[in-house]
């Protein structure tokens, strides 16, 4: 008797859940840690299990949860991108607290992308952004601004949910489209994505922003209806933020700022590729959705591992760490260049179905992209020669990767490779869940989800 | 051609290339298993995965040429294929390819057995050898390509090598900061390339160079191509290869680049990597016949840069940046003479060219040597003969040349004053008044220091 792929399903929603209330009890932190990492290899497994046994055929698992072909990949990427969060953080930076909220963020991360309900999916979203709240409370840094943003987020949000209710579809999409903008920092209301990355851990900013949920309420509640002016508009001012935050962290002196800004340039471009609709920019914001969180959450390690050793970070000048931590400096170049999609990497097809699927809309849009594309490249290259080149500094103390870093190290580079050769399944899979997505479209409101 | 000789064909092609990613494949390994390989062992591997491959490419030719076959297609599959849009790589076998992949390999054998002894003990040993696997994947995998998909694979791994061998001195702020430059332009240029891509899959709905060209042998191709976005495909092109090959305006990388070690310096600058753009432009040679404008374009830019080389070259005062403008003057010349129509005889230049400029570079640090001893032995410096024309000219013509071969042509000065610093000024203006709203949004007062000036 086999065990039926709706019980890894369950495990999956349930075990970050059980493990954040268990591990916010558990004293001291590197045992709290210890407990956070394998509940996450647990998740990781559970998800890895319900991907495999998929099979197109939509699966129902708890009430008002189920795996479709949207969320079946995506289940592990998450898992994967807080398990590798959890890796990079440094002993003497884990509290019991902080465990707790990435295993909350996994759980509402997870149930988010599998909920087929639009007020449960709108119930998560709100409790998401409460976790970034939780953790500049704890470390008393200024929250008024994240504050504003996110009251905007959750009144646009539950207005537009409210609206689409009340069968006002226009307004409740509009009000919908916002909301999405304002969460997925869209320029000008981005203000508060940099001051997150300075203010709050780093690991619990970076799994606010990666995981790019908005885009799920894009999926879910939006693509299906909206009209093609809108996600026009949508797309525009999503293609403007890619350029400005690549343009932005061209000119950075701090690292937090520098990923903060990589992070806007890069979610945009997938918030993007939804936007446009057509088949080949959705097959890329499908592939991007799983390429991209793991190469930056692979850029952040490295970064993070850094900021364990030497304290906040400058770009200003060149420290030449490579002499001490080279596997991070490897790290950080492979992971930075496979989120620009360099040959070989697990981005490189995801961008390059993005760039050329875009023609269809001018060889402008194209070449935009490929500019956006071009100033993240140069960014990142730029920040790789700030921390890594330079005279190394004298410690008098080893400052060699440990083996938990070392087992993430190659965690990541053996992902971007992998991903890379694995492309083509990947890209297969996803054209055929963004065709559905699309069919989904012309069918128009009776195609979209359960209010 | 029977299946047996095809099958033949083919094996030896994908060998050519599967030595390099091996090679890569170990060192990755390595790293992965947190081993570091000595010093001899390294040595044997690039030569041994290089000879391996030249034997392969050496095989090809000759058995192409027995059997006078022309050309011959590798293809690995569609990568990815959705109704809309495939990724193709495949490779060719051709006169072209297999002349550059053999130059290529000819070349990095040379330099691997001099870097070997000339690195030896460098604490950037090891790195640099990595560095040199991948440039020469890079290399290979762009000579042999028969898609613009695989060119462009090629093309970037050969300019992420270039750059991180560029800055391979790491604890001088000096050559990470020329790195970043030379970095800046490629990635600028290859903006050009990948629209250029993109562009060919509208028009072919591939990126195979074939369905540009026709299915003759190169660089014989189908009647010309004419249409304003025939045009446009060769003017990226244009500005792909400019980047690439360092033309004008884009010349003042070259000098920055010799910041690396000899044996980089020799390989990339003098030999392999600056002809790259002249390759890609003999490559796409029919796109160039369809306009007359563009071959009028390349040959004034291929005239411009050689004039603007060896004016440049004349006034430096160290030999490998001399060398470089040297190795610049040829590359103006061939890019002319492609421009020109002259294919086999730009082949022909850019190949001996390569091979004599990368021994001028390999003899450049023991040229010193011995021309100190020559300096020493008769008391005082050998007397330079000077070229009669630059004194013809007037007084102030002489030294405006001067001054403008000094300052190379200013184009680094033009690109700084007019890209660079509105850039970044902009964008730190820009970064400045976010930050204060940040700050006004938390309830923060502003930060009392000002902001350094970029």
């Amino acid at each position: 008797m086999s065990i039926p792929a709706s019980f890894w399903f369950e495990l999956t929603l349930a075990l970050p859940l059980v493990g954040a209330l268990a591990v916010a009890c558990v004293q001291p932190a590197t045992v709290a840690a210890r407990w956070a990492l394998g509940f996450l290899l647990a998740t990781l497994a559970s998800a890895l299990l319900v991907a495999g046994s998929f099979d197109g055929a939509r699966l129902a698992g708890p009430p008002g949860f189920a795996v479709d072909a949207l969320a079946a990949p995506l289940l592990p990427a998450f898992a994967l991108l807080h398990l590798i969060t959890l890796l990079g953080t440094a002993k003497s930076r884990v509290s019991s607290r902080f465990c707790a909220r990435l295993l909350l963020a996994a759980f509402i991360h997870a149930a988010a992308l599998t909920c087929d309900h639009a007020g449960g999916l709108v119930g998560l979203l709100l409790l998401g952004a409460l976790l970034p709240l939780w953790d500049l409370g704890d470390r008393a840094r200024p929250l008024r601004g994240y504050v504003l943003h996110m009251i905007l987020f959750a009144g646009l949000l539950v207005a537009g949910w409210r609206a689409l209710e009340a069968g006002d579809t226009a307004r409740g999409l509009g009000w919908l489209l916002l909301a999405l903008l304002v969460r997925g920092g869209i320029v000008p209301l981005h203000g508060w994505v940099p001051r997150l990355f300075q203010g709050a851990a780093f690991g619990t900013a970076m799994v606010f922003v990666l995981p790019v949920v908005e885009g799920i309420v894009a999926v879910r509640l939006l693509l299906p209806v909206a009209p093609v002016w809108m996600l026009d508009w949508a797309a525009v001012a999503c293609l403007v933020t890619a350029v400005y935050g690549g343009a932005m962290a061209v000119v950075q002196d701090e690292v937090r700022k520098f990923y903060a800004h990589l992070c806007l340039s890069q979610t945009s471009l997938l918030l993007f590729a939804l936007m446009l609709h057509t088949a080949n920019s959705l097959t890329a914001a499908l592939c991007l959705w799983i390429s991209m969180p793991l190469a930056l959450a692979g850029l952040a390690f490295a970064v993070r591992a850094l900021e364990a050793r030497f304290g906040a970070l400058s770009l200003r000048e060149h420290h030449g760490y490579y002499e001490q931590v080279p596997g991070l400096a490897i790290c950080f170049l492979v992971a930075g260049l496979a989120s620009v999609g360099f040959p070989g990497t697990i981005g490189f097809v995801p961008m390059e179905l993005l760039i050329s699927g875009s023609v269809e809309h001018g060889l402008g849009v194209s070449f935009t992209l490929a500019v956006a594309a071009m100033l993240n490249g140069i960014a990142i290259l730029r920040a790789y020669f700030a921390l890594f080149t330079g005279k190394r500094p004298t410690t008098s103390v080893s400052l060699q990767a440990t083996a938990g870093e070392r087992a993430g190290i190659v965690l990541i580079v053996v992902l971007v490779f992998l991903g890379g050769w694995f492309s083509p399944g990947v890209v297969a899979s996803r054209h055929h869940t963004a065709e559905k997505l699309l069919e989904r479209k012309a069918n128009g409101p009776a195609g979209a989800p359960h209010r | 051609m029977t299946p047996a000789l095809e099958q033949t064909l083919s094996v030896l092609g994908l060998l050519i290339v599967a030595a390099p990613v091996l090679l890569l494949a170990v060192f990755l390994g390595a790293f992965l298993l947190n081993r570091r390989p000595g010093e001899e062992l390294v040595g044997r591997l690039i030569q041994g995965t290089i000879a391996f491959s030249l034997l392969a490419a050496v095989g090809a030719a000759g058995t192409m040429l027995w059997h006078r076959v022309a050309q011959h297609s590798i293809e690995l599959g569609d990568w990815v294929i959705t109704p809309h849009y495939h990724l193709k790589f495949e490779f060719i076998l051709d006169l072209l390819s297999l002349s550059y992949v053999t130059l290529t390999l000819v070349l990095c054998a040379v330099i691997g057995a001099f870097s070997t002894r000339y690195l030896h003990r460098e604490r950037g040993y090891h790195r640099f050898f990595v560095l040199f696997a991948v440039f020469l994947l890079g290399m290979v995998t762009a000579s042999l390509s028969d898609t613009v998909e695989t060119l462009f694979a090629g093309w970037e791994l050969v300019g992420l090598s270039s750059v991180l061998l560029i800055a391979f001195f790491q604890e001088r702020p000096a050559p990470p900061r020329n790195g970043l430059r030379v970095w800046v332009v490629y990635r600028l240029c290859d903006v050009a390339l990948l629209l250029a891509a993109i562009l060919m899959h509208e028009l072919n709905g591939a990126g195979d160079f074939d369905h540009l060209v026709g299915k003759h042998a190169w660089p014989a191709h189908d009647p010309v191509l004419i249409g304003p976005h025939f045009t446009l495909l060769g003017v990226l092109f244009i500005i792909a290869a400019a980047g690439k090959s360092a033309l004008i305006p884009f010349s003042g990388w070259l000098p920055r680049a010799m910041e690396g070690p000899t044996p980089s310096s020799a390989v990339f600058y003098g030999a392999l990597s600056v002809h790259l753009g002249a390759f890609l432009l003999l490559r796409v040679s029919p796109v160039l016949d369809s306009s007359p404008w563009l071959s009028l374009c390349l040959v004034l830019l291929g005239a411009a840069t050689a004039a603007f080389a060896y004016l440049a070259g004349r006034v430096q005062s160290d030999i490998k940046s001399a060398l470089a403008f040297a190795s610049l003057t040829q590359v103006g010349l061939i890019i002319a003479e492609i421009g020109l129509g002259f294919r086999y005889l730009a082949l022909l230049h850019l190949l001996g060219h390569a091979c004599l400029r990368t021994l001028q570079f390999l003899r450049a640090p023991s040229l010193l040597h011995d021309h100190h001893q020559l300096e020493n032995a008769i008391g005082s410096r050998p007397r330079e003969e000077l070229p009669g024309w630059e004194h013809r000219l007037p007084a102030n013509a002489q030294r405006w040349l001067y001054r403008f071969a000094l300052e190379r042509g200013y184009f680094d000065s033009l690109l700084d004053r007019c890209v660079a610093r509105p850039f970044v000024r902009g964008f730190r203006a820009l970064d400045a008044a976010e930050d204060r709203w940040a700050r006004w949004l938390d309830g923060e007062p502003a930060p009392a220091a000002g902001r350094r000036e970029p």
